[in-house]
C-alpha cells in the first residue's frame, strides 16, 4: 500500500475511533482507576471485551500467516515504562487516547497533558542519546540480551512455530482467561448491586454504584 | 439522531474498535498512538531546532522524523472523530481546570507518559489492543507495569482526594 493509502486508512480508522469512543465516554485510565479506587468497572468490562475479540481476531490470522504483528525486541524497559506511564495516567486523568478525544472535546487540561506527553518524550530522546538504552529497534536480535535487560521476541508466531501448534489455539486459551475476568466481575457487581439497590429502589430505582458517566472530573 | 443524543454502551464501542482493530491489522498494523505522538514530537522539535536536531542521535538512530508515517494520523483522525461526535451531540465547550493543584497533577502526568511510553517503546494502547492480543511477551510486561502503576497513581490520587 503506498504511504498516502496508509494515512488514509489510519486517518479514517482514528475518525472513527475518536467518535465511538466520545459517544461512549470510553477511557483506558478510568477501566483501571475505577476498577481499583471504586470497585466501578463499566469501562473495565469493555477494555476486557474488546481484547478477547482481538485475541481470537489477531491469533487467527496469525495462524495463516496473515496481519501485521509488532516486531521487537522486549524486556524489563516495558515493565518500567509502562509503570511510569500508568502513575502518569492516573495524574493526568486521561491515558493516550483520552487526552486526544477529550481535546477535540475541548477540554483544555488534556490538551496540556498532551503537551507535556511531548515534552517527556523529547526529554526521553536527550536521556537515550547518552545511554542507548534500551537498544535502539535496528540494533535488535530478536534472541535475549541479558546485559541490556532485553528477552528477545515472543508471541503467538513464534509459539506456533516452535510447538508446531496454530496460534488461534492460544489464542483461545488466552481469551477464555479473559472471560474468567470478565465473569467474576459480572458476579461481584450483582453480589455488590443486589442489596444496595434493594435499599435504595424506592428513592431513585438508580443502583448506588458510580456509573462511569459520574466519573469524577479529572 | 439517536447516536448523538444517547450515551453509546461502551462494550458495544470496544467490540465496534476491535472489528476495525483487526482490519487495521490486516493493512498496516494494530492500533497505536505512542509512535504516532513520538513522530509528532520529533517533527516538531525539527521545526523548532532544525538542523540542529541531528545532534541527538536519537532522532537519527530510533526516529527519523517523517510526516509520512501513518501512526500519526490515527492520533489526528482520533481528534477530528471526537470533534465532530462532541459538536454533533452539543458536548463541546472549552473545559478549563480551575486549580492550581490540576495543573500540577495534569503537567507530572503527561511527563510521565511521555517519558513511560518512549521508555516502553509502547504505550497502553498497544500494550491492550495490539501486543496483548498478539500474544507477545512484551505485553504481558506492559500490562503488569501498568497494573502497577494505575495502584500506585490511584493510592497518591486518593491521598490528594482526601487531603
Amino acid at each position: 500500500m503506498s504511504i498516502l493509502g496508509e494515512c488514509l486508512v489510519a486517518f479514517v480508522f482514528g475518525s472513527v475511533v475518536g467518535l465511538l469512543v466520545q459517544r461512549s465516554r470510553f477511557c483506558n485510565t478510568a477501566a483501571l482507576r475505577d476498577a481499583m479506587l471504586f470497585k466501578s468497572y463499566r469501562n473495565t468490562k469493555a477494555l476486557l471485551v474488546a481484547m478477547m475479540i482481538l485475541t481470537i481476531g489477531f491469533t487467527g490470522f496469525i495462524s495463516i500467516g496473515e496481519g501485521n504483528p509488532m516486531h521487537f525486541d522486549v524486556g524489563l524497559n516495558q515493565m518500567v515504562g509502562l509503570f511510569l506511564f500508568g502513575i502518569g495516567m492516573v495524574l493526568a486523568g486521561a491515558c493516550t487516547v483520552s487526552t486526544w478525544v477529550k481535546s477535540g472535546e475541548g477540554n483544555v487540561g488534556a490538551m496540556w497533558a498532551l503537551l507535556f506527553t511531548f515534552v517527556g518524550m523529547f526529554l526521553f530522546s536527550l536521556f537515550w542519546s547518552v545511554n542507548y538504552w534500551p537498544p535502539a529497534p535496528a540494533s535488535m536480535t530478536g534472541e535475549p540480551n541479558l546485559e541490556a535487560l532485553q528477552l528477545g521476541f515472543a508471541n503467538a508466531e513464534t509459539l506456533q512455530e516452535k510447538f508446531g501448534i496454530p496460534a488461534v489455539v492460544f489464542g483461545i486459551i488466552q481469551a477464555s482467561v479473559l472471560f474468567a475476568i470478565y465473569r467474576a466481575i459480572v458476579r461481584r457487581e450483582r453480589a455488590t448491586q443486589a442489596p444496595q439497590k434493594s435499599a435504595v429502589q424506592p428513592a431513585a430505582g438508580k443502583p448506588a454504584t458510580m456509573t462511569g458517566d459520574e466519573v469524577p472530573a479529572e | 439522531m439517536e447516536f448523538f443524543k444517547k450515551t453509546l454502551d461502551p462494550v458495544i464501542a470496544l467490540a465496534a474498535i476491535a472489528i476495525l482493530d483487526i482490519f487495521m491489522f490486516l493493512i498496516v498494523g494494530a492500533w497505536t498512538v505512542g509512535g504516532g505522538e513520538t513522530m509528532m514530537t520529533g517533527l516538531m522539535a525539527q521545526a523548532v531546532l532544525g538542523d540542529d536536531l541531528e545532534r541527538i542521535p536519537f532522532w537519527n538512530i530510533v526516529f527519523k522524523p517523517d510526516a509520512g508515517y501513518w501512526k500519526i494520523y490515527i492520533s489526528l483522525g482520533m481528534l477530528f472523530g471526537a470533534f465532530v461526535g462532541a459538536v454533533a451531540s452539543k458536548e463541546f465547550y472549552l473545559r478549563v481546570p480551575r486549580r492550581l493543584s490540576e495543573w500540577v497533577l495534569i503537567t507530572i502526568g503527561g511527563l510521565l507518559m511521555g517519558v513511560g511510553i518512549r521508555l516502553a517503546f509502547v504505550c497502553n494502547v498497544s500494550t491492550f489492543f495490539g501486543l496483548t492480543p498478539e500474544m507477545n511477551l512484551g505485553g504481558y510486561l506492559a500490562i503488569s507495569g501498568i497494573l502497577a502503576g494505575a495502584w500506585v497513581g490511584s493510592l497518591i490520587y486518593k491521598k490528594i482526594l482526601e487531603s
